[in-house]
């Protein structure tokens, strides 16, 4: 089977397992006994084999399948989860993941086998079953012991649901039939029954049990149908039939496992049997919870033959498939409603929405110039109407592009976990806001970021446990990322209650290596000093991380924010802790925005970090270390002269009274000082491509109405 | 200003004829008194001059930027990057928009568009690595065509970082 186009939908598919159960061992880890867990994990393992199978991926088909045999056993308390066997299961999810990437990168999964792991699987599952059968007979004990488990675990709805599945128990043969079946056993040839359940909402369920008996045939003949085979053909059946099968060649287990494989199959539910089963006998085992023993017994008594391990996989397998259709029914609706787009259909999207913004733009400059003729009122009014619907439809494709931070951020605490056992510290992460959405683009680009913060609160930010309890504090560190709106802008805090910054040190630190003087230093304010850490000059130093534990990298943690319009700031008490604070837009592509005009060029400013736009009189400039400042109801502002900082020459003469815009980074201000206010608009962000570099202060560009292009300040860099 | 009205497309305008794959068909424009070819398979259009918008702070060869279809498309000027005199725009004078493998687009500032010529290998004699001065670090070799030589301009110099002085 060409498999290649489903290729996208596994990938996708296959990470979503993989961190589910990275999530779920990490809570196993601290909650070795939570059942509803060992069981989500088995689940997860068993839909990734399945899937690996389908695929055609073998390797990772087999390091599931021995990752699944684990839990199989945890689940029916054959062993306890120890440290041991998190540690080699996150190594396993380490192979899948670079499984996966293989795949991304090749469309194959490479020849890596990870015989180390699966060695490693084997002697937990050793050791874990060792410790857990100490009675000579355990062997052969615990498969049937797992019979009755399984019911039992869930005594309300799927101990009788098991037994009602059993169908296959409630039909009556007939003399050819039972002659078959006879010969098969005489043979001893195994033979099982099965009842197969088809997903209800499914359209050609004949199509369906002709898959099931297909690969069934390839190992073995079936000897009964119910309804017969005429019925399944003519899909005159419900939701789920029955058959009997002698296994000729191989194993009938595999049989089963082929079977499953077919799409749409709920369940099956099957067993070996040893003889006849008397028609009778279904009613009343289905309502005596003693079923299974009798059930079972079989299956033990068949141990020597076919040995215990195949047999084994068998009763799990089948309940867990059970629990699994209800919660795919309970997905139902949720996929119907959400359709996987590409990005780049979603960008064209965006691009055309802002063309037509472009192009409303320009109907409104010509109404304003087209004032005073007749009909213009009506001209106005239509033109509302539009920016009214751009605007909307704006917001629309903005909240498609929207998706929760959480994709980014969930591989976080498994990097936490890791970094605990390596550091050799104890350490928790707390994570809040997790649903809190932003651009997809920079959902994935912030990863890396976030990261690099968290990793630094880990290994510099936190003490390590001596020093902490010699401090009074908590044994185990915290670090926390916290992610919240604010207005425009989405707000990531990433910190740790470990040791703060010592900014004496830094500031020492800075001035031996010469970065500033130290007369400079003694004038520094203690956030002049922590921006220090920010310079890429400075993070090289790996001096800096032994004394103070601040800077690797910061520079690029920095920068990769800024290139997604945002910033990044710090917040630290020597001794309590460290906090970074990462402001993103929530909107990459249009924003609001005030433009203005210094001298005959047109500039915009981002109305989210104009604070007030004031009228300041020449006289009311002060000057304080001969830097122009205002000073507005009690606070003194520095004022920027856009004039300069663009190159522009000076007007030969000073207006009496200056505009100023009051813009703010933070709690920081400025003002800067422009020609004419425009008014304010909503503006497309284009790139200024790669070629022209090295403007800080110019974020991107825009096209006016007018198809004059117009540069967009960047307040940030001007603060 | 109607960007459409002022492209020319440049099969139009320079009536190319259709050639064997070998030979390699370059733009031929004028930037100062030496004539220069861009190969044609960069060239995306032509477009008279228009109003370009400053950059501030900006690299100084770098003339601004244009909006080209509404695309923001930034423009440099071939005569500062090579160290002549500013460029003195007249009615001759274009923007020839190229096209990178990355879809990125840079518009470059000549004097005049003359024509297209079609060289073939043994009309172009390879640069040697030692035969430089500040504007021949942008030329790949020079092809010649009748009496003419034509420098050949190599783009991954001209947009590189090196700067010229």
């Amino acid at each position: 089977m060409d498999v290649s186009q489903y290729l996208d939908i596994f990938i996708d598919e296959a990470q979503e397992h993989i961190q589910d159960l990275n999530e779920s061992i990490l809570v196993l880890e601290n909650e070795p006994d939570n059942k509803d867990t060992v069981n989500e994990i088995f689940r997860a393992a068993h839909s990734l084999k399945g899937m690996a199978g389908t695929m055609g991926f073998k390797n990772m088909q087999k390091l599931t399948h021995d990752m699944e045999n684990v839990f199989q056993e945890v689940r029916s308390d054959n062993m306890n989860v120890s440290s041991d066997l998190i540690d080699v299961v996150f190594q396993c999810l380490d192979a899948l993941e670079s499984y996966i990437e293989t795949i991304k990168a090749t469309s194959d999964e490479g020849s890596e086998d990870n015989a180390a792991i699966i060695q490693r699987l084997a002697e937990v599952l050793a050791a874990g079953l060792g410790q857990e059968a100490p009675a000579p007979e355990g062997g052969e004990a615990s498969p049937s012991a797992e019979g009755e488990a399984a019911p039992a675990e869930d005594a309300g709805d799927s101990s009788d649901g098991s037994s009602d599945k059993k169908k296959y128990l409630t039909y009556e043969f007939s003399d050819k039939e039972k002659e078959d079946f006879e010969n098969a056993l005489t043979d001893s040839k195994p033979v099982f029954g099965v009842t197969v359940f088809i997903d209800e909402g499914c359209l050609l369920k004949a199509a369906r049990a002709f898959l099931v008996f297909k690969a069934i045939e390839d190992y073995g003949t079936i000897i009964k149908y119910n309804p017969s085979s005429q019925d399944i053909e003519d899909e005159n059946f419900e939701n789920d039939f029955s058959f009997y099968f002698v296994v000729d060649s191989g194993d009938g287990e595999a049989a089963i496992a082929d079977a499953r494989e077919v799409s749409e199959i709920v369940d099956i539910v099957y067993e070996q049997l040893d003889k006849v089963p008397e028609t009778g006998a279904a009613s009343s085992a289905a309502q005596a919870a003693p079923v299974s023993p009798a059930e079972s017994a079989p299956v033990a008594e068949n141990a020597p033959a076919a040995p215990a391990a195949p047999a084994a996989p068998a009763a799990p397998a089948a309940k867990t498939e059970k629990k699994q259709a209800p919660a795919k029914k309970a997905n139902k609706p949720v996929t119907s409603r959400t359709v996987r787009v590409d990005i780049e259909k979603l960008d064209a999207l965006m691009n055309q929405v802002s063309e037509l913004i472009i192009a409303k733009n320009s109907l409104v400059s010509i109404t304003s110039q087209a004032t005073g003729e007749g009909g213009t009122n009506q001209y106005a009014e239509q033109i509302e109407y539009l920016e009214r619907i751009t605007t909307n439809l704006h917001e629309s494709v903005m909240k498609v592009r929207m998706v929760p931070i959480e994709n980014s951020i969930n591989k976080f605490p498994r990097m936490i976990r890791d970094l605990s056992k390596s550091l050799n510290k104890k350490m928790e992460l707390i994570i809040t806001g997790e649903d809190t959405e932003l651009d997809r683009t920079v959902v994935d680009e912030i990863g890396d970021p976030l990261q690099h913060l968290l990793r630094n609160s880990a290994d510099h930010g936190l003490e390590d446990t001596a020093t902490r309890i010699e401090r009074g504090k908590p044994e185990t560190g915290t670090i926390y990322l916290n992610a919240f709106q604010e207005g425009n802008n989405v707000i990531i805090e990433v910190g740790d209650d470990g040791n703060g910054i010592d900014t004496e040190a830094v500031k020492n630190k800075a001035i031996e290596r010469g970065v500033i003087s130290p007369e400079r230093a003694e004038n520094m304010s203690q956030k002049e000093i922590i921006d220090l850490l920010f310079m890429p000059s400075f993070s090289m130093a790996k001096q800096i991380t032994d004394i103070s534990g601040r800077g690797v990298g910061l520079d690029v943690v920095k920068s990769n924010v800024e290139s997604l319009g945002g910033d990044v700031e710090v917040k630290t008490v020597l001794g309590q802790g460290t906090k970074f604070i990462v402001s993103l837009p929530l909107t990459l592509a249009i924003i609001q925005a005030l433009m203005v005009e210094v001298r005959d060029e047109k500039y915009a400013i981002s109305l989210g970090s104009i604070q007030t736009i004031e009228d300041i009189p020449l006289d009311e400039i002060k000057y304080v270390q001969s830097k122009e400042v205002i000073n507005i109801r009690g606070t003194v502002i520095p004022i920027v002269r856009l004039d300069r900082i663009l190159d522009l020459p000076p007007k030969e003469e000073e207006e009496e009274s200056l505009v100023v815009v009051i813009v703010k980074k933070g709690d920081q201000l400025a003002g800067l000082v422009v020609d004419n206010l425009i008014g304010q608009q909503e503006i497309v962000i284009k790139s200024l491509g790669k070629y022209i570099t090295n403007i800080k202060v110019i974020s991107g560009a825009t096209i006016l109405g007018d198809g004059e292009v117009a540069l967009i300040l960047d307040a940030n860099a001007l603060i | 200003m109607d960007n459409t009205s002022t492209e020319v497309k440049v099969v139009d305008a320079l009536g190319i004829t259709e050639d064997s794959g070998e030979r390699i068909q370059y733009i031929v424009v004028k930037v100062g008194s030496e004539n220069y070819g861009i190969n044609i398979a960069y060239v995306d259009n032509i477009v008279r001059m228009q109003k370009i918008t400053r950059v501030p702070r900006a690299q100084e060869y770098f003339r601004g930027i244009i909006n080209l279809r509404g695309e923001v498309v930034p423009v440099m000027s071939l005569r500062r990057r090579m160290g002549l005199d500013d460029d003195e725009f007249t009615k001759d004078s274009r923007i020839i928009i190229l096209k990178f493998e990355d879809n990125a687009l840079l518009g470059v500032v000549v004097d005049s568009v003359r024509e297209v010529v079609t060289l073939s290998e043994n009309e172009i004699d390879e640069m040697g690595s030692e035969a430089r001065s500040d504007s021949a670090t942008f030329i790949n070799g020079v092809g010649k065509n009748g009496e003419e030589l034509i420098s050949l301009l190599d783009f991954q110099k001209v947009i590189g970082e090196k700067e010229a002085v």
